[in-house]
């Protein structure tokens, strides 16, 4: 998608409509990241918050001509949803955050069941294969590192690079057909 | 690299991400700012993304979104509040304690007033109980003043018994046509514990005593003036002393004064 540069340079200047549209437009993702990350959606909802005044308040730390808003967001996101997992359980790492991932949080807790679209939804996510799950789930919803990745699925850095693009053209194809 | 080994080398990907290692980082940049085509593929990698986080997302509350503007703005309060002393807001709260405590100060200073009124009602009242007293006292003396300075009264002297109490007299004011007799007690000590002195009127011839009556506690009657009536015709009067409650007898040996009537 496009990147609303516009909104972005309105909100640094402390235009709180610019940021309600921002907010509009990631809220729902960054939660969706926050939560496979916490497996707690009440705490999600604390992270989601605290992340979002936080980009408020530091909004001047990212730079348009320099990477991708969604990127920088996404960073804040896990970072602190990874803080959190690790204050509240020290013994939370990444490793342990690979043990669930973002598809079967979904299906075990009964959210499913809250979305109108829950056929829609179970219908989507079937058509990943299950080894474009698991990568996609540690490089994307976890904030894996390349290296970190490749260590954790045993496969090489090459090899990484290559299904990771093939799985996120699946999913291309799935979303915008 | 050329366009299409940049996009088919799985590093936008990983860049969209968040993974790739900062030092591969510009590369990718300065690829997206040259070429349109390298723009538009990292833009459609990130719309698959946010799409598939958005689908897997529990349903988002409404009041996270408030809850987030309340935090911001309550920080800009706060900022606002710390850079600039609001004397105007001191003045006031210094001026409402102020005005608490003068109103607790007066309060206090009404109910003293309001007890210092209270004695000195009750001390009014005790000098105007003590005045009237007086003045009851005062005209009663004035009475007797008046009954003994009259000419219906003799005043009759009765010297002490030389044998019982050398020092000891009494006066009797006599009035013979409605016998009344007063009988002025001050010259006659304070009688013992347990006795009390009697009067008698006397015949001479033969010697025939007659009660007239006792006279009581002289410190509580106040004057030392005590009233008999019914008094028979007298030649004499006698005092004794006398068993508390009286004598129908006279004991001659405790007379303390006697006196005889003039003709």
């Amino acid at each position: 998608m496009e990147q609303p540069n516009g909104l972005i340079l309105e909100m640094q200047n402390g235009n709180e409509r610019a940021f309600s549209k921002i907010y509009a437009l990631y809220s729902e993702a960054i939660f969706g990241i926050i939560n496979s990350i916490v497996l707690d959606e009440s705490v999600a909802e604390e992270i989601l918050q605290d992340v979002f005044v936080k980009v408020w308040n530091k909004s001047n730390s990212y730079d348009i001509k320099k990477g991708r808003f969604f990127t920088w967001l996404l960073n804040i996101a896990r970072n602190a949803a990874i803080d959190s997992t690790r204050s509240k359980a020290s013994k939370a790492s990444k490793k342990n955050l690979s043990a669930s991932n973002f598809v079967n949080i979904l299906f075990d807790n009964d959210n499913l069941n809250q979305k109108t679209n829950a056929i829609g939804i179970k219908n989507f996510v079937n058509k990943l294969k299950p080894a474009c799950i698991k990568i996609i789930d540690l490089l994307y919803f976890k904030g894996f590192t390349q290296t970190e990745a490749s260590k954790s699925l045993k496969i090489p850095l090459g090899t990484l690079k290559t299904r990771n693009r093939n799985c996120i053209k699946d999913l291309r194809t799935i979303v915008l057909g | 690299m050329t366009v299409e080994e940049i996009i088919a080398s799985g590093k936008l990907e990983l860049y969209v991400c968040g993974s790739l290692p900062s030092e591969e980082i510009s590369e990718i940049e300065e690829a997206i700012s040259s070429y349109p085509e390298v723009r538009k593929e990292v833009e459609e990698i990130e719309t698959a993304l946010v799409h598939l986080a958005k689908i897997v997302a529990p349903p988002l509350p409404a009041m996270i979104w408030t809850s987030v503007l309340n935090s911001i703005r309550k920080v800009r309060n706060i900022n606002e509040d710390s850079t600039a002393t609001n004397w105007a807001a001191i003045t006031g709260w210094a001026a409402a304690i102020l005005c608490i405590g003068g109103i607790f100060w007066m309060l206090q200073q009404n109910n003293t007033l309001k007890d210092d009124i209270k004695i000195t009602t009750t001390e009014n009242n005790e000098l105007k109980e003590r005045i009237n007293r007086t003045e009851g006292k005062l005209s009663q003396v004035n009475e007797l003043l008046a009954i003994l300075g009259s000419k219906d009264f003799d005043a009759i002297l009765l010297p002490g018994n030389d044998a019982v109490a050398p020092e000891a007299f009494a006066k009797v004011h006599f009035n013979k046509r409605d016998h009344l007799a007063y009988v002025d007690a001050t010259g006659l000590p304070k009688a013992p514990v347990g006795k009390v002195y009697q009067v008698w009127s006397l015949k001479l011839d033969p010697l025939t005593p007659t009660n007239v009556g006792l006279l009581g506690n002289v410190e509580e009657n106040g004057t030392n003036i005590f009233k008999f009536e019914n008094i028979p015709d007298p030649e004499a009067f006698g005092i004794t002393l006398e068993p508390e409650g009286g004598s129908d007898t006279p004991t001659l040996s405790q007379l303390y004064t006697f006196g005889t009537i003039a003709p």
